[in-house]
């Protein structure tokens, strides 16, 4: 206790230069806080936007992930309502939607443009997933007999199609068969994604009016909502035991766009770790060089009256030790009150490439990435110190003593 | 008394670029333990170079050191450094305080280094604070004490170990002459009271008159008849007694 109260007035010996040690090593541990903070916070938003959208696990047909279908629903899952029922008693399990991939051509009477569709279930879909709907209403479970399937258009595909609420379209699609078929829908709601190249094309119907369409009683895939993001791979490896006829994926494997920022962002930001643990590396190794050719005296003193090299160097790794830590902490509070003051401020990230909607800029405040900095930091520090005083204690005793 | 250092044929050269400067040449000395023996000489003489050698600090190019009784020049930097610890104490010409330390710690950290008890080690600093007058200055950082304060603390700093042998390098050439007086009776009877063996690299004519033995560093060599006068100021000494 007596050393580190010897290393901590050492500290303040001279004041001026420790404050800015501590600063830069304050403000490379602040940055390394809130860079991290935003990447985590912007990987946690891609990966909730990821589960919602795909579900934890996509369970489908043997080939529907690696093959190319010939056909309408070739490889669409014909046992999904027996598999849905299974799944549905796991304890893990939410919510298991099933969805049916389509495309073909949409047409108003005088204008006909390509589309991609969604069938799904209206009633669990809206449970799992969250859906700006620009104009009227989310698709109703059910349709009257007599009435129109209703349909939900991308919003730049209604402008399009001219369509508003209400409007009568005609969607065209290939059936399983190959044969040619057609189903006259009306507009129920118009939505927007937030991609602009999804709204051109996209729209919703519902599973009954895709099956009657593509003329079949398959859907494409079921997607699993877990209670738990983490218990993803245990469910999947039970899964893959229960049912080894068909493929199964985790929400990662299908999220490219999360795994492409990870991988960006990992970069970016471990470089520019990188750069901060090597101008704090260098700046506490400029302040303890200083710091131990201003003692070289005290050095010899002290190497005089028995205290071995190694003990001399202690206290020099003391000092860096306290300047490490006080860095780290005030880094910390610097991160935490930038933390807060973007929570309070409101400021938007400008919109990622291929989307047209911003996204608040928050940063989250990890303490698994606050010790990690502080360990960085300290050791970066300890050795700075090592490699200024290894010098200093070298010097022969008569040396130091007769240095001015 | 018991031969406390012993050296035999020291010699020691220094080599500055392509001038080789003999600082001892073969130099012969015992002093005994409890003894005050003052080493003069012009500058340059090789009195620094001496004291060093007696003090672990800078090893001759031959010779032979005995000190208590132990061989001393085959030892390892790490025992010589261990032998400092526990048996030598150094007084510096600058007093050389730690000055973030206050007097109570720098008086206290050759006690540290020795891993002594806390009980132990204040009843230690406190006794030699009062003997050397300085028990309510214990507080006071280096820079707010006066140079005999100052040399006061370094003498506690060396004697509070209670080492064999201590080695003071010019202590009072930075002293008024009143101080300089004050800090000689001090080691005067430092000395007598731990026992210790003082060897005092000095200048200063009082203190020279008042040590047991005086030695005079000439070009490296001893001035031989210092030891004239010191053998036959011994052997009055016996004859009166």
């Amino acid at each position: 206790m007596k050393w580190l109260l010897f290393a901590f007035k050492n500290v303040l010996r001279n004041r001026r230069r420790s404050l800015i040690t501590i600063i830069i090593t304050a403000i490379g541990s602040s940055a390394i806080l809130i860079g991290g903070g935003f990447a985590l916070f912007t990987y946690d938003g891609l990966k909730q936007g990821a589960t919602r959208a795909s579900g934890h696990l996509v369970i489908a047909q043997k080939n529907y992930f690696s093959g190319e279908e010939e056909s309408a629903m070739q490889y669409g899952l014909s046992n999904w309502q027996d598999i849905k029922q299974r799944i549905e008693q796991d304890e893990h399990v939410k919510w298991v939607i099933p969805r049916i991939q389509l495309s073909g051509l949409i047409s108003n009477g005088e204008k006909t443009a390509i589309y991609m569709a969604e069938g799904v279930d209206p009633e669990g879909e809206v449970k799992a997933r969250e859906f700006l709907i620009d104009k009227g209403e989310w698709l109703s479970s059910t349709s009257a007999e007599n009435e129109d399937a209703q349909i939900l258009l991308g919003k730049d595909l209604a402008k399009s199609m001219k369509a508003d609420i209400g409007s009568s379209l005609t969607l065209l699609s290939t059936t399983a068969d190959g044969a040619l078929n057609g189903i006259d829908v009306e507009v129920h709601g118009i939505f927007s994604t937030g991609v602009p190249e999804m709204d051109k094309r996209m729209l919703y119907i519902d599973i009954p009016t895709a099956q009657a369409l593509l003329d079949s009683q398959k859907v494409s895939t079921l997607h699993t909502y877990l209670n738990n993001t983490d218990d993803t791979e245990i469910v999947a490896e039970k899964y893959r035991a229960q049912f080894p006829d068909n493929a199964l994926k985790n929400w990662e494997e299908l999220a490219f766009y999360y795994v492409g920022v990870v991988n960006l962002y990992n970069r970016l930001f471990g470089v520019l770790g990188l750069i901060i643990v090597i101008i704090v590396f260098f700046s506490v190794t400029n302040t303890m060089s200083m710091v131990v050719r201003e003692r070289t005296r005290e050095i010899g003193t002290l190497a005089a009256m028995g205290t071995l090299p190694r003990e001399i160097l202690r206290n020099f790794v003391l000092e860096a030790l306290v300047i490490g830590i006080i860095g780290s902490v005030l880094g910390m509070a610097i991160a935490g009150g930038f933390i807060i003051f973007l929570e309070n401020a409101g400021f938007m990230m400008p919109p990622p490439p291929g989307r047209n909607v911003g996204y608040p800029l928050l940063v989250y405040f990890s303490g698994q990435l606050f010790v990690m900095t502080t360990i960085v930091l300290i050791v970066i520090s300890v050795l700075s110190a090592l490699l200024a005083a290894r010098k200093g204690i070298r010097q022969p005793i008569v040396d130091a003593l007769s240095h001015v | 008394m018991d031969t406390l250092v012993s050296l035999r044929n020291i010699s020691k050269t220094y080599h500055l670029g392509k001038t080789t400067v003999p600082a001892l040449q073969h130099v012969s000395l015992d002093v005994d333990a409890s003894e005050l023996v003052a080493l003069s000489g012009p500058s340059g003489s090789g009195k620094s170079t001496l004291l060093n050698t007696c003090g672990l600090i800078d090893t001759p190019d031959e010779g032979e050191y005995t000190l208590g009784g132990e061989s001393m020049l085959s030892r390892s930097s790490k025992e010589l450094t261990m032998v400092r610890r526990n048996k030598i104490g150094f007084v510096f010409q600058s007093f050389n305080l730690v000055p973030v330390m206050t007097a109570y710690e720098n008086i206290e950290y050759p006690l540290l280094l020795t891993g002594m008890r806390n009980m132990e080690r204040k009843k230690r600093v406190d006794k030699i604070l009062d003997q050397v007058g300085l028990e309510q200055y214990q507080q006071q950082l280096p820079d707010q004490l006066s140079g005999g304060q100052r040399q006061r603390v370094a003498m506690a700093r060396a004697l509070v170990k209670q080492p064999m042998l201590v080695i003071a390098d010019e202590p009072t050439a930075n002293l008024d002459t009143q101080t300089a007086t004050h800090i000689i009776d001090l080691m005067k009877d430092l000395s007598r009271r731990y026992g210790t063996t003082f060897l005092i690299a000095t200048h200063d004519q009082r203190m020279t008159e008042r040590c047991d033995q005086k030695i005079t560093l000439v070009d490296g060599k001893i001035n031989t008849n210092d030891m004239q006068i010191t053998a036959d100021s011994e052997l009055n000494k016996g004859r009166n007694g």
